[in-house]
């Protein structure tokens, strides 16, 4: 084999910033500080006189610059007077390939007995089902379970569950593996959910999927471990820093753990957003009657993924925009995408029809009113219920539609009126003004409002706050 | 001319690659990062793995540097790049990730992710650049700064106030994680030529998943350490080096241990973890329990942990679910891990269960006297309170419409021989005194429980048809 002819280095002068490091390195002198400003940079480039260069290539490994000292291949270079650099260096900035969409496929699921199973299991199964493998978690009451759950079964399916030595950690995680296009989830609790903000942000400004399940506890601060409706204010309306806004679900049952964390992993690639789950603890430790859907995913890659191959090696994923007009077009883009996400605000309606007082609820306080709308019947009062299943985007016309006859409204939360500000603000937002008073039947610190505190409100007209 | 390793032909993303932008770097003249960036770019080229290859630039002056290098990008928040790199790496354990990471980032905001993803292993590549100042923010004391180095946060010279200067590189060799560590720098030719060969190395050990590698590169920084780039290369080999010695200071030889399967997503495999069968379980009701409750049936079971209250609530919802209704069960329990209350409510409803929680049960099963004290008098009028007789000598005095069932649950479990089978018994009892489903019903709801421990079937069989004959003793 014969002996490679080492080169000897070559310099645009545009490309040195004249800093020198390259001196020392040459111990032929080759390389000058020079005293001539070049006019394009206003930088001082070093001088090259190659008359004693044995091309040690020692100067070239002491330049900073990637395009500073640089082989000179024979030949490469024919005329020094070129100095246009799309023509010395190409015009191509990369030579990796176009990425196109590896499609998610639907795979069917055995029709099997309904299961009797916790709020966080369902929703676990429903991650699995979704096609999440990969997994990372802090340990918070009362979420735990479903992390436990994952550690359990993620293994046996050469899945990955990772615990965090942190909800900072848990978040960046996610973060990593669903810039590599891939299902992500995580189980939290309040306080958990509070750490993980800056990491939602920063999903949302890199426009990532991932699932947040947050089964909401007692708060401000420790609080406690029972259930509030605790953090229905931060994931509508405070998700870390900047425009950010995300698609949060509300279940209310066993079942609707699973079919919405199912939903939300479609909803988070659809919209290339993060989804939040939010669950109660009591919706978190509830067993319940779950039936399996007929249906699975196993997911593809999207083609903006940095999964780390060839296909997808043009990609970044990143949040950052320097110059204020990107950063103004990035903003309007997402604002055009939190616009199409309206689509999918959800609601029901539960004898709302004809209903003189209106109910609204989510989550575990809608079942016990949807009780109290039945024992309300029973008595002769024309009662009814609307749950709002998506909290952002507020389902406002289904709320206009079941509170058009109503002549009492009375929100019904585990919160000091959480769920209150966003019916005012989405009735607000759709020009609805006129509307009957709300009433309220909120309780805090981990109190659940029961059935017989709606009927006393409703029955009575007594307050009933905590 | 031929492409510069790894690097763009165009740094398009600086400044949309115009002018001058396209082809030089954002760093000032004579810094570190750009001989660490070549360094990083030859080493991913010689190794081959340009492809496979995910960059994480974190916060800080190299926050750019997805601008330069041809390969995946991403960019994390300030110090969570390595937990970043990990989030890629099990996503696709075949990419090679590196985590390129300044003084700040790494041993100040994200120490904790630093620390616990070295102490992880997992085969990521962690490229620290230590230039004893903050670099982005205009000069602010780092973590590792210099002891009397002046900075725009320690003007008068780091002091003991400000704690000593973190050196990384030892504190990450003395963690079991790490199959290899080492400080570099960039001051004279050797160094560089040194600097380059550990880069090389350490991600050749991530390629051959071997394990977590960590770089310490002591590099310049002229502009904030106010000096030209000679002296701050002077400065660095006669300042810095001293207190941040370089050397390899982990080395260790591990067989290649990362290898990880593709996810398995065959349907049946997670039917049979989450325990779903198809198989129609056998209905012995005739309809629904209408002698205790139209359409909603409230019950509460409370004693303390390791009674079993939860086991036995969870059966009961399971044997209405088979029966085809709907069932809820909500634990409660003390902030004890072990010995504290533990209460269950149970609903079980022809459609729907409406209201989860039993502030009212229609039935109580009391496993000792604290719960009896407590929910005795909560219970409807028309109800049924079963309490463990063994336990409880004083029964409270309830409203006389409700039917007191007195059985020694303990007694009875401690003579099968097995004190934990009480809630068996009470669940027997149950049976008897509401006949809330036939005894079928719920010995199916125990027999699938324990169907994987099937030796305990006949001592539960047992256990729960001596809570039936206790109460029927009762009544005669």
């Amino acid at each position: 084999m014969a002996l490679k002819e080492r080169p000897k280095p070559y310099l645009l002068p545009e490309y040195c910033k004249g800093c020198g490091r390259c001196l020392d390195a040459c111990a032929k002198d080759c390389i000058t500080l020079s005293d001539q400003i070049n006019p394009l940079t206003g930088l001082v480039p070093v001088e090259l006189d190659l008359t004693n260069c044995n091309a040690c290539g020692l100067c070239m490994d002491a330049c900073p610059e990637p395009y500073g000292l640089r082989p000179a291949h024979e030949g490469e270079i024919q005329d020094f007077e070129l100095e246009d650099p799309a023509k010395i260096f190409g015009v191509k900035p990369s030579d990796a390939p176009v990425p196109v969409d590896l499609p998610s496929e639907v795979l069917p699921l055995p029709r099997t007995e309904p299961l009797v199973i916790k709020g966080t299991y369902a929703s676990a199964l429903g991650a699995l089902l979704a096609g999440c493998r990969h997994v990372y978690g802090y340990p918070i009451t009362p979420s735990t379970e479903g992390a436990e759950l994952m550690a359990k079964f993620l293994p046996k399916l050469d899945g990955t569950f990772i615990q965090a030595v942190s909800e900072v950690a848990t978040v960046n995680m996610m973060y990593g593996t669903a810039g590599a296009g891939l299902p992500t989830m995580t189980f939290t609790s309040s306080p958990g959910f509070s750490l993980m903000l800056e990491g939602v942000s920063y999903m949302i400004g890199a426009e990532l999927p991932g699932v947040f399940v947050d089964v909401m506890r007692g708060g401000p601060g420790l609080g406690n471990i029972a259930p509030e409706q605790s953090d229905i204010k931060l994931a509508c309306h405070g998700l870390g820093h900047g425009n950010t806004q995300a698609i949060v679900l509300a279940p209310s049952t066993p079942q609707e753990m699973l079919d919405l964390t199912m939903l939300a992993f479609e909803l988070t690639f659809k919209y290339r957003n993060p989804v939040i789950l939010l669950g109660d603890g009591y919706l978190g430790q509830m067993t319940g009657k779950v039936q399996l859907p007929d249906t699975m995913i196993k997911p593809g890659i999207p083609k903006w993924a940095v999964y780390g191959d060839a296909m997808h090696r043009r990609n970044v994923i990143t949040s950052i925009f320097l110059t204020e007009s990107d950063l103004e077009a990035h903003n309007v883009h997402l604002n055009a995408k939190y616009d199409a996400m309206k689509v999918e605000a959800r609601g029901e309606s539960f004898l709302c029809d004809d209903a003189e007082v209106v109910l609204i609820a989510c989550n575990t306080p809608a079942r016990t009113a949807k009780g109290a709308v039945q024992e309300l019947r029973h008595q002769g009062i024309k009662a009814g219920l609307f749950r709002p299943i998506t909290l952002w985007p507020f389902p406002v016309e289904e709320l206009k539609a079941a509170i058009h006859g109503a002549q009492r409204l009375v929100v019904v939360e585990a919160s000091a009126g959480q769920l209150e500000d966003e019916i005012r603000l989405a009735l607000s937002k759709a020009g609805v003004y006129q509307f009957p008073e709300i009433e309220s039947v909120r309780r805090m610190g981990g109190v659940l409002p029961q059935q017989s505190e709606i009927m006393t409100r409703v029955l009575g007209r007594k307050e009933v706050l905590a | 001319m031929s492409k510069a390793s790894v690097f763009y032909d165009r740094f398009e993303r600086h400044s949309h690659g115009e002018g001058l932008k396209g082809h030089a770097t954002h760093y000032c003249p004579g810094c570190g990062h750009g001989l660490a960036h070549k360094y990083l770019a030859d080493a991913i080229d010689e190794l081959g793995i340009q492809d496979r290859t995910v960059a994480v630039s974190p916060v800080g002056c190299s926050v750019f540097l997805y601008y330069y290098f041809d390969v995946g990008n991403t960019q994390a928040a300030h110090g969570r790049a390595p937990v970043v790199a990990l989030g890629h790496k099990f996503a696709n354990p075949e990419s090679v990730v590196i985590s390129y990471q300044g003084d700040g980032d790494l041993a100040s905001i994200g120490l904790a992710e630093t620390v616990a993803t070295a102490q992880l292993g997992a085969p990521i590549t962690v490229i620290f650049i230590n230039n004893a100042i903050y670099g982005m923010t205009g000069g602010q004391m780092a973590p590792t700064t210099l002891m009397g180095q002046t900075s725009s946060t320690s003007p008068a010279g780091r002091n003991e106030y400000n704690g000593q200067p973190m050196k990384m590189a030892e504190l990450i060799a003395g963690l079991d994680g790490p199959v290899y560590v080492e400080r570099v720098a960039l001051y004279d030719a050797k160094q560089r030529i040194k600097a380059k060969k550990a880069i090389q190395k350490a991600i050749k050990l991530q390629v051959e998943g071997r394990g977590y590698s960590f770089i310490e590169v002591l590099a310049e920084c002229p502009t904030h350490l106010k000096m030209n780039p000679e002296e701050t290369e002077k400065w660095v080999k006669e300042c810095m080096e001293p207190v941040y010695p370089l050397g390899v200071k982990k080395d260790i030889t591990v067989d290649p241990w990362f290898k990880r399967n593709p996810p398995c997503f065959k349907g049946e495999k997670i039917l049979s973890l989450a325990g779903a069968t198809s198989e129609h379980p056998e209905r012995f009701c005739k309809g629904f329990p209408t002698h205790l409750a139209l359409n909603d049936i409230s019950l509460k079971l409370a004693g303390s942990g390791g009674d079993g209250a939860q086991t036995a609530a969870m059966l009961i919802a399971r044997a209405a679910i088979s029966e085809g209704f709907d069932a809820t069960h909500i634990p409660s329990y003390g902030p004890e891990s072990r010995g504290g209350t533990s209460y269950a409510d149970v609903h079980v409803a022809e459609d729907e269960v409406l209201n989860p929680g039993s502030p009212d049960p229609q039935v109580l099963i009391a496993f000792n006297a604290p719960s009896l004290a407590k929910f005795g008098p909560t219970v409807r009028k028309g109800g049924f309170v079963i309490y463990d007789s063994s336990v409880v000598t004083d029964a409270p005095v309830l409203d006389p419409s409700i039917k007191m069932f007195p059985v020694p649950f303990t007694g009875i479990a401690t003579d099968l021989g097995k004190a934990v089978v009480k809630n068996i018994v009470a669940l027997g009892a149950l049976q008897a005194a509401t006949n809330i489903f036939p005894k079928d019903t719920l010995l199916g709801s125990i027999r699938t429980a324990l169907k994987d421990k099937c030796a305990l079937i006949p001592l539960n069989e047992e256990a729960f048809a001596w809570g039936i004959k206790s109460v029927e003793a009762l009544e005669k």
